[in-house]
């Protein structure tokens, strides 16, 4: 029932003929979820979600080509994947996400021309996106940026120079691109992509040295009482800081240790039950994690949104009265056994990096 | 050369023959001139904390109010002289009246003898600018409560009866053979007689003139107002601490057998085990080692083992400290919760560690350091005996009540007859402007729009 609901919203999506009908379409959609938030299990919810958001930012992007079209600017000249990136990339968009994205491209003739059309294109794409409701991303990792709208050797070249000089801006965009994901376009390049990635990471003992300062940087917000760490002060006092402190050091701990297992996946979910499968981590703790980050991942629908240009935007905090008795307990458990994961990370990387002796 | 230096020394001698004929001082006159230098250092150092309560005030408060909190301290000090020299003193120490139970009454106008009285160890000049400056860090603590919204005449009328009556009547109850001195109160520097009396000056001027505009939210959260220096407040932690050698060390007014030396000891000890509790504690809580807790914690740990620090033992010291830094904490956050605005912490660190420190005596006191001093008995520890404890409780439960009552007495009527409060025009504009005409930082800050002048 329900899916077949969701079938017929997809369909419309794939149909739309222009951006402000996405926006609706989403919307009407998201809203269609939220009242069903509490009866599916959180997995299937994100899965969901994320399918709208996949169809709508596909739709907008085939809309964007046929606008250069009629423009006159012909079809792709060379193949191109559109990559999601964030939260996107890892199919954990929420209600209110922002555009992290890039572009890579094939190498062919006439690369100048090739890049102006997909400067273009990317120009066109966000625009449309934008006003399908996506806010630009704040740290400008968008495909209208020159620098995340690149050929395929462009790519490989521009890792070779964050892979040679680790600073901690080289080493934020390496984990970005971990997150990448094909949302549009073609795979093949993507793939190549991040085996190029792959196959260059595991051998550059410093950058997973600063990978790891950088995954370990957020605090879980459980103190040594094991009391919630909550917001002191301000019209959020009370609240507790689900994306900074509970859901993002998580997602960054799972990401150092699928990127040293090799696992391509990109959803958090996905990554914790593969290294649970090829033995990274024991069925106990896996488990436990598993159970820590779903938590993670309901809360976080439920904090606080606000409109602001029009976008729905939150602040990544959970109000005081979105938790009873028993959630609270629940999540301070959760949150010690992210503090454990954290640990286990920064450790397992240490003996790592001495016995490569790195 | 030679011949030079014997002439020249000749005719001194002629010049001044007493370098010739002197006779050895006595070994009470040593006495005495030692002590009286001690006492006058004490002075000095404990009259240097008001440089510590300027830039703790200033510090902690907001830019706008900044030459208002300075100025504002040297004024009352000022003003508290010559009010301490009137009247104050005669309240706290002149003698002889029959009501010596419950006030001093002699030496108003106070008049002293030009130098030490025979069998006095020292003039009681010294003895007179000492308490002065007691009076004087009582008066800039209860201020706490005053910060960033109250009018400028109400601290002059606030001075006048704080040092005229309210802080010696106290004095005298503990230090000026009042009741208080009969029981047996041990308060060596002044945990209740000083920082509880400011303190509850300060409590009840807070709640008189109610909480900072911005200061609290319609559903009663908290929002941080952050002081504009954070290096003036850890300052003036400094500047308190080492002037609270004098405050405590000078209290014990002689030189005698160097027993200051051990009363430094303690305080030193006292100080340090607040600081780190302080710290520790608010890590432990909230997740970051905070810095304005800490210091909070090196002050309570000084206001605690202000009354203990010639009655008990080093590891006591420790413990009394270790304890006001973990209670400061707390403090700070219920009174936050109840929606007092404290801007200072007065409350919490004079206050609530003051309580702690006079109540410390009856529990940690050893029967052989009460004797030392002379006052009072071993406390729950040592003796066994709760005795001292329930004098040490009566002296803050009675003490307390005056100052409460008292305060809220003469600030209550103030604000009925004159107000208490700026506008909020004033307070939104900053007192320095709105009471002195001109920013302590004019080139941060540029004058508000002429709608917005009161």
């Amino acid at each position: 029932m329900e899916d077949r609901w969701l079938a017929k919203m997809l369909n419309l999506i794939r149909l739309a003929g222009k951006p402000a009908e996405l926006h609706s379409l989403r919307n009407e959609a998201q809203q269609y979820l939220k009242s069903h938030v509490q009866s599916l299990p959180i997995d299937q919810c994100y899965e969901q979600l994320n399918e709208v958001h996949d169809a709508v930012i596909c739709r907008a992007i085939t809309l964007a080509e046929a606008e250069m079209a009629r423009l006159g600017m012909g079809a792709p000249p060379v193949p191109y994947a559109y990559l999601l990136f964030g939260s996107g990339g890892r199919e954990e968009q929420t209600m209110s996400s922002d555009q992290d994205s890039g572009i890579v491209f094939s190498d062919g003739e006439g690369a100048s021309s090739t890049r102006q059309y997909f400067s273009l294109l990317s120009e066109r794409i966000v625009r449309n996106l934008l006003e399908s409701g996506y806010p630009p991303c704040d740290g400008n990792v968008i495909s209208s940026n020159a620098e995340w709208c690149l050929s395929i050797e462009e790519w490989k070249n521009r890792l070779e120079g964050w892979f040679n000089e680790p600073v901690w801006e080289n080493v934020r965009y390496l984990l970005i691109l971990a997150d990448g994901r094909c949302v549009h376009g073609d795979q093949m390049l993507a793939n190549e992509l991040k085996s190029y990635f792959y196959k260059y990471v595991l051998n550059h003992s410093d950058i997973e040295k600063r990978m790891l300062e950088n995954t370990i940087r957020h605090k879980i917000l459980v103190g040594v009482f094991g009391q919630l760490l909550r917001e002191p002060y301000g019209s959020e006092a009370g609240s507790l800081d689900i994306k900074y402190g509970a859901y993002i050091p998580m997602v960054n701990a799972i990401r150092l240790l699928s990127i040293q297992a090799g696992i391509p996946a990109t959803s958090t979910l996905e990554r914790l039950s593969e290294l649970i499968k090829q033995g990274y981590l024991n069925d106990s703790d896996g488990n436990q994690y598993y159970a820590a980050f779903s938590q993670f991942l309901s809360l976080r629908l439920l904090t606080t949104s606000q409109l602001e240009h029009g976008w729905h935007t939150s602040n990544g905090k959970l109000a005081a009265d979105k938790l009873d008795k028993a959630a609270i307990s629940k999540l301070k458990g959760h949150l010690k056994a992210g503090k454990k994961l954290q640990q286990y990370v920064y450790k397992h990387t240490l003996s790592r990096l001495s016995q490569g002796g790195g | 050369m030679i011949k030079k230096m014997v002439i020249a020394l000749s005719l001194l001698t002629v010049l001044f023959p007493i370098m010739a004929y002197a006779e050895d001082p006595t070994g009470a006159t040593l006495d005495m001139g030692l002590n009286s230098l001690w006492v006058m250092v004490a002075f000095v150092l404990v009259l240097l904390m008001q440089g510590g309560f300027i830039l703790l005030e200033a510090g902690s408060t907001r830019m706008k109010n900044a030459g208002h909190v300075a100025g504002k301290t040297i004024f009352t000090a000022a003003l508290a002289t010559l009010m301490y020299w009137a009247v104050g003193y005669g309240i706290a120490f002149g003698g002889g009246s029959s009501l010596n139970a419950v006030i001093g009454w002699g030496d108003f106008l106070f008049n002293p003898s030009i130098t030490a009285v025979e069998g006095d160890s020292y003039p009681s000049t010294v003895f007179f600018l000492f308490q002065l400056a007691f009076a004087c860090v009582s008066l800039s603590i209860a201020w706490g409560g005053f910060a960033e919204r109250a009018k400028l005449s109400s601290y002059i009328v606030f001075t006048i009866f704080f040092v005229g009556i309210i802080y010696p009547v106290v004095a005298h109850w503990i230090w000026g053979g009042g009741w208080l001195a009969e029981d047996g109160a041990q308060d060596f520097a002044g945990s209740t007689v000083v920082h509880l009396s400011g303190a509850l000056a300060a409590f009840a001027a807070t709640v008189l003139l109610k909480p900072r505009i911005g200061k609290f939210n319609k559903d009663g959260s908290a929002n941080e107002i952050q002081g504009h220096n954070q290096v003036f407040t850890a300052l003036s932690v400094l500047l308190l601490w080492v002037g609270w050698f004098g405050f405590n060390a000078g209290s014990t007014v002689a030189i005698g057998d160097g027993f200051f030396g051990y009363v430094a000891f303690n305080t030193m000890l006292g100080a340090g085990a607040g600081g780190v509790a302080a710290l520790l504690i608010s890590w432990a809580v909230t997740g970051k080692a905070d810095i304005t807790h800490m210091l909070n914690g090196t002050l309570a740990g000084l206001v605690a083992i202000t009354a203990s620090c010639a009655f008990v033992e080093p590891w006591a010291a420790v413990v009394i400290g270790l304890f006001a830094g973990v209670l400061v904490f707390f403090s700070v956050k219920f009174f936050e919760k109840i929606r007092v605005d404290d801007p200072i912490y007065a409350l919490s660190v004079h206050g609530m560690a003051g309580i702690w420190g006079t109540l410390a005596n009856g529990i940690f006191a050893t029967q052989l350091l009460a004797d030392k001093v002379g006052v009072g008995q071993g406390g729950l520890i040592d003796t066994g005996s709760v005795k001292q404890l329930w004098v040490q409780f009566e002296s803050v439960v009675v003490a307390g009540a005056f100052v409460l009552a008292a305060s809220f007495l003469v600030l209550g009527v103030m604000k009925a007859i004159m107000g208490f409060r700026v506008t909020e025009e004033q307070e939104i504009v900053g007192l320095d402007l709105s009471e002195h005409g001109a920013y302590g930082y004019p080139e941060q800050l540029k004058k508000p729009d002429a709608s917005f002048k009161a």
